[in-house]
């Protein structure tokens, strides 16, 4: 790797770690003392955050190539990509990994795992944290095929993955914060709720067997939303023409 | 006279320059619509975030915390709103990309100041930002219905107001010294916009908290740089939380940090435009 | 002023850093970094008058566009001495760029979504020039290029050769004396080509502004630049009128063949000095007086399918310039 691409990639992973930091680090000082927010203790409030991180860190990593897919529908490339045995849709998924993110997972892991056991959960609430863990991929996933047959149709890329980011990122505190209706808006409309809070407040207890299900049932909604409107843009691509 | 002539058309040469360059940079933006309001919306989400945050800390009407109270605190967070629209709002990082892939020389070929042409283009995105954050705010006014404080003071409005223009300044110098970095290093170009002008500014200017929830100490350090007096220190001296001597401290800080950049700048730019080698075909 | 431009012995040198590849590399470009000296050029010395047209010549990496850039004040010298309108380009004065225009083919000025007639709103404010003469200005050059209908289109959406017209009206709506072009035909299609070099042509004629060209293209001189400069290597290797060179060193022509059968081949080395055989294709060398007469005989005499005729490649001129010394 040639020392400019070293020195651009330490750069971003300076800046997304002093990011994570100056967050946590707000919301250690926010909630210094006993303090609590919407009811929930400092360590709950870190472990939100925590999920939300470990979440949006390892889609984004998983989905990098997303952000190459508008040039790539510019430029024609995705036509080869349609032309080969392997499904299209994994390719320009998650056909790029970024090496920085490497580096970020696994202390984050680790961070996770302290502060969730801080929180003192039953094997079963821990379980349960997993599986909507995975359910909070699941849903990720969705998001993102969507916004890749949004781009098929529309060009669109960039601005669209953003919108996500940006929802996804109120997901950094509990949802309880917000009013309604936006607190409906985040849990149904664009499960935010369910893709975060939903996990992280499985690991403190406080979800029984129906919200688990509630939780499958919009994740099972959303892939399946999003594998037909996969479909349905595949069928109104036009292939790029110079 | 001659004099007075002469003086007179090159003033009014100077003006239409800055005009011309305001109205086209405004238009530039319009032709990239979807990506203003986009712009937009990003930062409307990036307020709720802040606003629920913490209308939920201050949930009791009688909490009063790091000197802030509801009311005080609701406003800061709607006074960001206007605030990030008049100082934060900046075209200046396009800067590292013309150095960095050399169309800086059109530039360097015309009878321009190169700074002045970006500060112009800066004040246009302001005036543009400014009209949609007002449009924001009243909006979210008439929904969310917060407690706002209006501050009488004129000494306070006074200070607010020569805070807001140091604090452009500060943004203006800071972005243009963070675009020189392509002349030595083209490659961490947007890397270190990133790191400075996203991360680091965002977290300590005052745009996601108040600087003074912080210990003292780590307080100090943050109000030796020059960040809070971006967003923090022009709110607070709004919301009259600063006054007296601290404020003349803080307006002090701010001017040195104003022309400690400055000079900076200038002492930067020349040596990289002579590093310059107006790259690319 | 007698000299529009005087250069005397220009040298000019870049710094350029070596990057290995590979993880040790990186290490050691970043604790040790090579550089490497690049001398573009070695010893530069010419002038040009009022109102001459000039051609610059030479291969790529030759040194053409860093002496277009030292002389618009873009580059500094390593060292020499450089005028151009009694100024030093490189303090950039505003009354000395008011007078110059630099053209290179890929670094557009014009404001990509915005119509073109915003750019040249936006210069006439920058280059302070009265509304009337800039009205006037704008009219000739739009009737000159034959843009008028593309004027309130958005940049982006024009064709190459559309926009680098437009971007010629930009640089021109000041009138320049001194006007730099850095391979201005390049990526246009023949048709194009040719209306650029009339345009330039008409342009120098009726303005008598001093043109300064580059090109690696030796079609851009033959009808155009009376006085050419070839440079080669950061050094210049003629100076003089175009039909002196041509004489001197393109004394050949290239014809090349394509034939439809082997019948006699091998007498086809009678009527020219053969550079390539490989059927179907052939390629001679003839001499510039014979040149008619060869392809003729050729065409007489063999089976010919097809045919054209060339000038040799300006490399191999340049070549033969090189090989014959220094020429002042």
């Amino acid at each position: 790797m040639v020392i400019g691409q070293k020195l651009a990639l330490s750069v971003f992973l300076v800046g997304k770690v002093l990011r994570f930091v100056f967050f946590f680090g707000f919301l250690y000082f926010l909630l210094l003392g006993n303090s609590t927010l919407a009811g929930y203790t400092s360590n709950q409030i870190i472990f939100f955050f925590l999920t939300f991180n470990l979440i949006d860190v390892i889609t984004q990593f998983l989905f990098r190539e997303v952000y190459s897919f508008r040039p790539m529908i510019i430029n024609g490339d995705f036509d080869l990509v349609l032309v080969k045995p392997i499904s299209a849709l994994f390719r320009v998924l998650m056909g790029g990994a970024d090496v920085v993110d490497l580096i970020t997972i696994p202390p984050l892991i680790f961070l996770t795992i302290y502060f969730g056991a801080l929180l003192h959960p039953s094997v079963l609430s821990a379980l349960y944290y997993l599986l909507l863990l995975a359910n909070g991929f699941l849903i990720a996933t969705a998001f993102h095929i969507i916004v890749l047959a949004f781009a098929i149709v529309t060009l669109e890329v960039d601005h669209t993955v953003m919108i996500y980011r940006d929802l996804t990122s109120l997901g950094r505190l509990p949802i309880e914060i917000y009013k309604q209706p936006l607190q409906a808006f985040l849990t149904y409309l664009v499960p935010v709720g369910i893709m975060i809070s939903l996990p992280a407040k499985a690991m403190m207890g406080l979800v029984g067997i129906g919200g688990i299900l509630v939780g499958f049932l919009v994740g099972a909604v959303a892939l399946f939303i999003a594998f037909r409107f996969w479909n349905y843009a595949l069928t109104k691509y036009s292939s790029a023409s110079s | 006279m001659l004099l007075e002539k002469y003086l007179r058309v090159g003033l009014k040469n100077e003006m239409q320059k800055y005009w011309s360059i305001f109205k086209i940079s405004f238009e530039q933006e319009f032709a990239y619509r979807l990506n203003f309001i986009l712009w937009r919306v990003r930062n409307v989400f990036q307020i709720l975030l802040t606003y629920f945050l913490w209308s939920t800390v201050f949930a009791s009407p009688t909490t009063q915390i790091f000197g802030y109270d509801r009311t005080k605190i609701i406003t800061y967070v709607f006074g960001i709103m206007i605030v990030r629209a008049l100082v934060l709002s900046a075209r200046a990082m396009d800067v590292s990309s013309d150095v960095a892939q050399g169309d800086l020389s059109n530039y360097l070929l015309k009878p321009l100041s190169y700074f002045k042409y970006w500060f112009t283009r800066d004040i246009s995105s302001k005036v543009l930002n400014l009209i949609f954050a007002a449009v924001e705010f009243a909006v979210l006014f008439i929904i969310l219905k917060p407690p706002f404080f209006f501050q009488g003071s004129i000494v306070a409005l006074l200070a607010f107001s020569v805070s807001i223009i140091l604090a452009i300044f500060i943004y203006f110098f800071l972005l243009f010294l963070i675009s020189s970095i392509p002349f030595w290093a083209p490659e961490i170009g947007w890397g270190s916009h990133f790191l400075v002008t996203v991360v680091i500014i965002e977290a300590l200017s005052g745009s996601l908290f108040p600087i003074n929830i912080l210990p003292i100490n780590l307080q100090s350090i943050v109000m030796a740089t020059p960040f809070p007096y971006l967003i923090y220190f022009p709110v607070e001296v709004y919301l009259g939380n600063i006054g007296g001597s601290a404020l003349l401290g803080g307006l002090m800080i701010a001017i040195a940090w104003t022309g400690v950049l400055w000079l900076a700048l200038n002492f930067v730019w020349q040596k990289g435009l002579k590093v310059y080698q107006a790259i690319g075909r | 002023m007698n000299r529009a431009i005087i250069v005397d012995n220009l040298v000019k040198n870049f710094e350029v850093a070596q990057k290995e590849p590979g993880l040790t590399g990186a290490f050691k470009s970043f604790f040790s970094p090579q550089k490497k000296q690049v001398h573009a050029l070695r010893g530069v010395s010419f002038s040009i008058q009022p109102g001459e047209l000039v051609g610059f010549i030479g291969p790529n990496g030759a040194g053409k566009t860093t002496t277009l850039k030292t002389l618009s004040g873009l580059l500094f010298p390593t060292s020499g001495f450089v005028e151009v309108l009694e100024h030093d380009p490189w303090t950039r004065k505003p009354e000395f760029l008011k007078q110059i225009s630099l053209v290179m083919g890929q670094k557009n000025q014009l404001w990509w979504d915005l119509p073109a007639i915003e750019t040249f709103e936006l210069n006439r404010a920058i280059y302070e020039i009265p509304t009337r003469v800039y009205e006037e200005n704008l009219r000739e050059l739009v009737e000159l290029l034959e843009v008028e209908k593309l004027l309130k289109t958005p940049v982006r959406k024009l064709s190459l050769g559309q926009r680098m017209r437009m971007e010629l009206v930009a640089a021109l709506l000041h009138k320049p004396k001194v006007l730099f072009l850095d391979e201005p035909t390049i990526g246009l299609d023949l048709v194009a080509q040719q209306k650029m070099r009339d345009f330039i042509y008409d342009y120098n004629r009726k303005y008598e502004a001093t043109i300064l060209l580059t090109s690696h293209n030796m079609d851009d001189l033959v009808n155009l630049a009376r006085r050419v400069i070839v440079i080669n290597e950061g050094r210049i290797l003629f100076d003089g009128a175009l039909e002196d060179l041509v004489a001197k060193f393109a004394k050949e022509k290239i014809i090349k063949a394509t034939l439809s059968n082997e019948n006699g081949i091998a007498d086809i080395e009678k009527i020219g000095k053969v550079k390539k055989l490989a059927f179907p294709q052939v390629i001679l060398s003839v001499p510039r007086a014979a040149t008619a007469v060869a392809a003729s005989e050729l065409l007489q005499n063999f089976p010919v399918d097809d045919l054209t005729i060339e000038e040799i490649p300006i490399e191999d001129v340049i070549r033969k310039v090189f090989k014959s010394g220094l020429k002042k």
